[in-house]
């Protein structure tokens, strides 16, 4: 926790010089004294956004070289403690960086109505406290999925037709697979006996895990959804691309939280994370098996019922 | 038991007006919104179980009225409607805490199972 004080410290102060560069530049701009005060809102906005963003993301740092040195431990407890230093940072990044969007958005305003006047790069200035707002709402996504990973909603069990729950979300999906080159193939077991989860975590896991499946098809390619129930009432539901696959030195670490390969801006690198919290607090497990250039496989197994009494 | 109160909120009034009427119809209490904000002042003066939210509308969106709802109210339930089906918005809004995500046009039969599922998650919840 010290430590993260400090590098909270370390990262936060730098920004905090620019934020009152911006506000000072406000209250100037306010009283009407002209474009230098505009400059220095704008500056002072970006620069601060520009901080907060570095904070994010040396934090997002820190975490994947904290994961890295875990000799993967229970991966559900370092969770836990993740989710609970991330879940205050979050909170408290929330209300400046919400200050600086509304600001932007009226600085925004007022130069979009200023009267064109001599010398000042009104285009430029626009354009430059627009980039201001589309950061901030970056900065926001972080700490929104940050807050989300660590929110503790206990699970509440309710009977669940997989099946039909699994469908829902494959047509969901089907509809932007559609026309694009990609089949997706199910095999469901019929008939199947309903079994107790908790709807919106299963329909979070499945939405997620075919989600990366279509991303991960570049041009054609097939996705298969089977459902399958064993013997002991337990039930697997696999999620299968023909995509690019997973080079074998991510496949320990793909469900690490803030592990991503995705492009810059593109994932958080808290997908699977969070699916894979959801399958463990419903008393499941997941897995990958995958063969880069081949495609992934992606296994969900739910108990039929939660072990916990409920 | 007691009738489930809905609270359905879309801006394309024809729907709503059907969809209300449809599920007072069925032995449900239900009310419309025309807006996210509409909806939202009729959730301080009145209790609702489900809340059917249309995702498209204007002002505020469908996925902000929802992160409202779940801040303010977490055990009211949500079910998205949404008439383009984007896989992205369905992320957001199952993890903004939705209770499910469904296409339109939703089948009135299937729409009220959910609606009933979302009520009992509720009482679940809450007991």
């Amino acid at each position: 926790m010290l430590k993260s004080t400090i590098e909270l410290a370390r990262y936060g102060i730098p920004w905090l010089g620019p934020a009152m560069a911006f506000l000072g530049g406000l209250a100037l701009l306010a009283e009407g004294k002209g474009q230098w005060p505009a400059i220095a809102v704008i500056f002072g906005s970006v620069l601060s956004a520009g901080g907060i963003y570095s904070l994010l993301r040396s934090l997002r740092k820190g975490e994947k070289e904290r994961a890295l040195l875990d000799v993967r431990m229970l991966q559900s407890h370092k969770l836990a403690s993740l989710g609970e230093l991330t879940a205050g940072i979050a909170h408290e990044i929330n209300n400046p960086l919400a200050i600086i969007g509304r600001e932007a958005e009226w600085l925004e305003h007022l130069l979009s109505t200023m009267p064109p006047a001599e010398g000042v790069p009104r285009k430029e200035l626009l354009e430059s406290v627009r980039e201001v707002g589309v950061q901030v709402n970056r900065c926001r996504e972080i700490t929104q999925n940050l807050l989300s990973f660590a929110r503790k909603m206990e699970p509440i069990f309710q009977k669940v037709d997989v099946n039909r729950l699994v469908e829902d979300m494959v047509k969901l999906v089907e509809t932007e697979t559609q026309g694009k080159g990609i089949e997706i193939v199910r095999d469901y077991q019929q008939p199947m006996e309903p079994i107790m989860t908790d709807p919106p975590g299963l329909r979070q896991v499945m939405l997620n895990l075919l989600n990366n499946a279509r991303q991960a098809i570049e041009g054609r390619g097939q996705i298969t959804i089977r459902t399958r129930a064993l013997e002991d009432g337990r039930v697997q539901i696999a999620v299968e691309d023909t995509g690019c696959g997973i080079p074998r030195e991510h496949l320990p670490r793909i469900f690490d939280p803030f592990f991503t390969t995705k492009a810059h801006g593109k994932g958080t690198g808290l997908g699977l994370s969070i699916c894979h919290g959801i399958v463990d607090r419903l008393g499941g497990r997941i897995w990958v098996r995958s063969e880069p250039g081949l495609g992934s496989t992606f296994v969900v197994e739910l108990p039929a019922k939660p072990k916990r009494a409920s | 038991m007691d009738l489930v109160r809905i609270l359905v909120v879309d801006d394309e009034e024809d729907f709503l007006e059907t969809l209300v009427n449809r599920l007072n119809r069925r032995g449900m209490s239900a009310q419309g919104a025309l807006s996210g904000r509409e909806a939202l002042k009729m959730m301080e003066e009145k209790e609702f179980d489900v809340v059917v939210l249309d995702v498209r509308m204007p002002g505020m969106d469908g996925l902000e009225v929802l992160r409202e709802v779940k801040n303010r109210w977490p055990f009211v339930e949500v079910i998205l409607l949404t008439g383009h089906g984007s896989v992205e918005s369905g992320i957001e809004g199952m993890r903004l805490g939705a209770f499910d995500y469904v296409m339109k046009p939703a089948d009135l039969e299937v729409l009220i199972e959910k609606i009933q599922q979302a009520r009992e998650r509720k009482i679940l919840r809450e007991s």
